[in-house]
């Protein structure tokens, strides 16, 4: 399989349903994201991050069960493959080895402070 | 790591109440939009979240946050319907097989149809053909006759100054402006960029070498002419060419003609009486979309231009500067009147500017953009005889109706022709295809005929290219057909007629249910007829009311030619330009009268019907205490002139042979004494005309203004078109010589026409041409001509799509009864009985359309009347024999189905039951 590029939403989407304890649907993903980040997204947008997370292979789906909130409407829920955890620890690898590469004492120089990764 | 909180609100409560449901139209646009395999989970979140927000929030801002939320759902990734998706493949093995895969077998099987049904499809594609073909002539036509004069640079800024007013209650309306208007123009306009003039003098014998020829296209215009109007020039200055006396430039076919391949610049030719012109350039001919077509092109100051309001004209155009409203021109050209005119009303009519006002008379200025003289312009002394924007709007019309026609036709014998492909619409079904799929099979079926279609009017036009330009009077060639602007629209055209006519077969096909259809069952969709009736009474509207349009222009050509137009205008010979002769005239006239089969001869510079010279006069009839000054036409005739054209004398006598007290006799037409107050023009007790004064104003000088008597009366005679009523005449004693009129009694007119050629040879060099009086008389009414044959070809047209449409009804409806015709026969019915049952049917129909028809055309074709002063009424009889016609034309049509219906044994018909 061709090497497949991870956008940033996509990555984030990726990383929230990773670090959910269970299988997780558009609602609960938006409002993770909404919180860790302090930006604000769409449905219509991480829905389309989940499927497109789906069709590369990195996350699975399931219908769930329909709530009185949501009209009776089922969920589609999504968990993360093993290639999608396969990604993720490449992605982090590529980032570490990236981190480490920044010469010591630099940020600094520019006045911030660093927490190490 | 974290599940959702449970919501707060109590779950059963919010649901019922409005206030706390998303908007609703917002969850429609969304269940729209939406590929159904997203919509349930993506309109769940959406829910879930909205009932969050109320609580956070509250139910407003919820409200507009969802409505935002929905549109950004409006994305591809949401709107794609599932056969695109590939990932939705796995969800379904068996999906349809894409269009493009099927696409060839629907060809194969349309092309097997109609080649099963060779004469069906003939009928169909012909149908079609000729109403695409009519419909792109017209379109032809129409966009050449837009085109007029858009192509100057800066066509915009471009308007010609016309002279209107009223005097002695005739009012004037004049192409062109007085000959010093224009420099007036320029020097109190600062919006008038530049102004040009253009004179015509007629035509003229132009002379190289030895050869003489007459040219009538000669105008004589302003140096800044070919600045003005993007008239290419080929060879000479654009600018100089024209600023000396003398000096000429010539279209290119013209400097062709004369001087062949050689440079023309610089060499001579002389104009008739005006002498020798130096050629000083050659421009491109003319285009055939500008409002004058002129082939030489002489200096305006080698002609003698008035510098008088009153006594000069030229046409006057104006280029506007950029940004500057035509309103300010107009407002200052009121002045002109009161700076210019007003002396010279006192120096010729001895009145001043506010007696001359309070009369009634009065003088203007207006201003028309050069882009409307073609299409709007209907002035005295046009340049050329324009044409109107009522025909193009006629012709639109026509065009649309016939395209209707063949469309509706195209439908009709589309879904007859299909009504035995339920069987096919059966089996694909139940192999599984989808209505979609079969829409699209049906469509692509017709849309393929289209096609086929306009390759055949393509071919159509070409062949009937020659016939239309006769009719039409244009010159269009090939080129203009297949120019891209042409197909670029017929091409999209043809594909909308296509999917829009295969239509109504296409989703009443695919709509029936196999297992009716393949049990053998009736069509439910085919046999419901009232869109078909109607469809087909639409198409009769149409023709009758052409048909009735030209059964009236044709009778109205036939009265006005018909009419007695007060002369005799058959057995009349008219040589042209005698004035060539100078003094030998006298002696060839009288030559000419020995001749045994000529009964007179005349000077007839004035004809009533084609080429005849022009003069109006101020008539100042003393009536009591008062003065009236009447503008009336002349006529300046000989003592033959009333024998030879066959006008009768009413009162009085005809002028005699060099009396010297002619010069001071005129004669009137009925229509003068009674403008004139000169009483009863038969005489009787009112008292006579004969012996009554008048005089004439002239231009004004103590010397043009004469006094003359009445001696004779003659009867009225159509010396104009039958548009206007006959007006006043005054025919003062005087020779024109520049016609010569015969009477001839011959049965061999060839030799005649030799004869008097021999002695013209003998006397000049200069070309013989003559014409006849009737043929004269028959070219006035042209354009009426060309209307009425024009709309002949469109009723032949339209009633010929019509009665195919027609036969494709009666094709499906005659196959649909067919167990019903055999069960009646088996009853006894007869032959002739059923026939009858079958057309009673149509014509019906036909009655409803005439019924419809008769009013609109009626009352459509007495406006058209109303542009003659003479004119027929619309009889009954017209409308009778228009539904005659088409009923005869559906009867012919639809009786060889209906007895061949009948003729049917009615063992086969009734076999498969």
């Amino acid at each position: 399989m061709k090497k497949t590029v991870l956008g940033e939403l996509e990555e984030l989407v990726l990383l929230v349903v990773a670090a959910s304890s269970e299988d997780v649907y558009g609602v609960p993903v938006m409002e993770q994201l909404q919180q860790q980040t302090g930006r604000s997204f769409t449905i219509g947008a991480v829905h389309t991050t989940l499927y497109r997370l789906e069709e590369k292979g990195f996350l699975s789906s399931s219908v769930g069960g329909a709530t009185a909130e949501r009209g009776g409407r089922s969920k589609r829920l999504f968990a993360l493959t093993a290639a999608g955890g396969q990604a993720l620890l490449e992605m982090q690898q590529v980032r570490t080895r990236l981190w480490q590469s920044i010469p010591q004492g630099k940020l600094q120089l520019l006045g911030l402070s660093v927490n190490p990764m | 790591m974290k599940k959702p909180s449970k919501l707060p609100s109590d779950p059963d409560g919010p649901v019922e109440d409005g206030a706390f449901q998303p908007p609703r139209w917002a969850d429609r646009l969304l269940e729209w939009f939406v590929a159904p395999h997203l919509l349930e989970y993506v309109q769940g979140d959406l829910h879930e979240n909205f009932r969050k927000r109320v609580a956070q929030v509250g139910p407003a801002r919820a409200r507009r946050e969802y409505v935002r939320q929905v549109m950004h759902c409006f994305t591809p990734f949401f709107t794609r319907r599932p056969a695109a998706q590939p990932f939705h493949r796995f969800d379904n093995e068996y999906a349809n097989p894409p269009f493009f895969a099927m696409l060839s077998n629907y060809l194969t099987i349309a092309f097997r149809n109609l080649w099963r049904h060779k004469a069906f499809t003939a009928i169909n594609i012909i149908g079609l053909a000729v109403g695409l073909a009519t419909c792109l002539l017209i379109v032809l036509f129409v966009v050449h006759e837009l085109s007029y004069d858009r192509y100057h640079a800066d066509s915009d800024r471009i308007y010609r100054m016309t002279l209107y007013g009223r005097m002695d209650d005739k009012d004037i309306d004049l192409a062109y402006a007085p000959g010093p208007a224009g420099q007036a123009l320029l020097r109190d306009c600062p919006g008038v960029e530049a102004v040009t003039r253009l004179r015509r003098e007629g035509a003229f014998l132009v002379k190289h070498h030895q050869d003489i020829i007459k040219e009538e296209n000669v105008a004589f215009v302003d140096s800044n002419f070919f600045s003005v109007f993007s008239i290419p020039m080929l060879k000479g200055h654009r600018v100089r060419a024209l600023t000396e006396p003398n000096t000429l430039v010539l279209s290119q076919t013209v400097a062709r003609k004369y001087f062949g391949e050689t440079d023309p610049v610089g060499k001579t030719l002389s104009l008739g009486q005006l002498g020798l012109f130096r050629v000083t350039g050659v421009c491109a001919d003319v285009p055939s979309n500008t409002h004058f077509h002129y082939d030489m092109f002489g200096s305006l100051n080698s002609v003698r231009n008035g510098s008088k309001w009153l006594a000069s004209g030229a046409y006057t155009y104006l280029r506007l500067r950029k940004g500057y409203p035509i309103q300010q021109v107009e407002d200052q050209s009121r002045g002109f009147v009161a700076r210019y005119i007003a002396p010279e009303i006192k120096e010729f009519f001895g009145q001043s500017l506010s007696e001359f006002r309070q009369k009634g008379n009065r003088f203007g200025f207006s201003f028309q953009p050069v882009t409307a003289i073609h299409l709007y312009s209907d002035l005295d002394d046009e340049l050329e005889a324009n044409s109107d924007v009522k025909y193009v709007y006629i012709f639109s019309v026509i065009a649309l109706f016939i395209l209707l026609l063949a469309c509706i036709n195209f439908m009709n014998l589309s879904t007859a022709g299909s009504a035995g492909r339920s069987r096919e619409v059966g089996i694909r079904k139940v192999l599984g295809s989808v209505r979609r799929q079969l829409v699209v099979q049906f469509l692509a079926e017709s849309v393929l005929l289209t096609l086929l279609a306009l390759g055949l009017a393509l071919g159509l036009v070409l062949l009937l290219l020659p016939g239309f330009n006769g009719l039409a009077g244009k010159q269009f060639t090939a080129a203009d057909i297949f120019s891209i602007r042409i197909l670029t629209g017929a091409i999209p055209a043809c594909l909308l007629i296509g999917l829009l006519a295969g239509s109504y077969p296409a989703f009443v096909l695919s709509s029936f249910k196999p297992v009716t259809v393949l049990k053998g069952g009736l069509q439910a969709g085919l046999r419901s007829g009232w869109l078909r009736n109607t469809l087909v009474t639409g198409q009769f509207v149409v023709s009758i009311g052409i048909l009735i349009a030209t059964i009236v222009a044709d009778q109205q050509l036939r009265f006005m030619q018909n009419k007695k137009v007060g002369f005799d205008k058959e057995q009349v010979l008219v040589l042209h330009d005698t004035h060539v002769l100078g003094s030998k005239f006298d002696g060839f006239k009288s030559e000419l009268a020995r001749l045994s089969s000529v009964v007179g001869v005349s000077a007839a510079g004035f004809l009533p019907a084609g080429a005849s010279s022009q003069s109006v006069d101020g008539i100042q009839v003393r009536n009591g205490a008062r003065t009236v000054i009447h503008r009336s036409k002349g006529y300046f005739i000989d003592e033959d002139y009333l024998p030879t054209l066959g006008i009768r004398l009413v009162l009085g006598r005809n002028f005699k042979k060099a009396s010297p007290s002619e010069s001071a006799s005129v004669l009137l037409n009925e229509a003068a004494v009674r403008a004139y107050g000169f009483g009863n023009p038969a005489g009787g007790p009112a008292g006579s005309p004969i012996g009554r004064q008048l005089s004439t104003v002239g231009d004004g000088t103590e010397g043009s203004k004469r006094t003359y008597t009445v001696v004779g009366v003659v009867k009225d005679f159509h010396f104009e078109s039958m548009h206007q009523h006959i007006a006043p005449l005054v025919m003062f004693y005087g020779e024109d010589h520049g016609q010569l009129a015969l009477r001839i009694r011959t049965d061999d007119l060839p030799r005649l026409l030799n004869d008097i050629e021999q002695r013209w040879k003998a006397e000049t060099g200069n070309p013989f041409a003559y014409s006849f009086l009737n043929d004269r008389f028959n070219t006035m009414y042209q354009s009426e001509r060309r209307i009425g044959q024009l709309f002949g070809v469109f009723a032949g047209l339209a009633v010929l799509i019509s009665c195919l449409g027609l036969f494709g009804l009666a094709a499906l409806t005659t196959h649909q009864r067919t167990k019903e015709i055999g069960v009646r026969k088996v009853l006894g019915a007869s032959v002739a009985g059923i026939v009858t049952l079958l057309l009673t049917q149509y014509l019906k129909l036909i009655l409803i359309a005439l019924a419809i028809a008769s009013p609109i055309a009626g009352y459509t074709m007495s406006r058209w009347l109303g542009d003659f002063a003479y004119r027929i009424d619309i009889g009954w009889w017209i409308f009778a024999l228009a539904g005659g016609l088409a009923a005869s034309v559906a009867v012919l049509t639809v009786g060889y189905l209906a007895i061949k219906a009948a003729l049917t044994n009615p063992v086969k018909s009734l076999r498969a039951e």
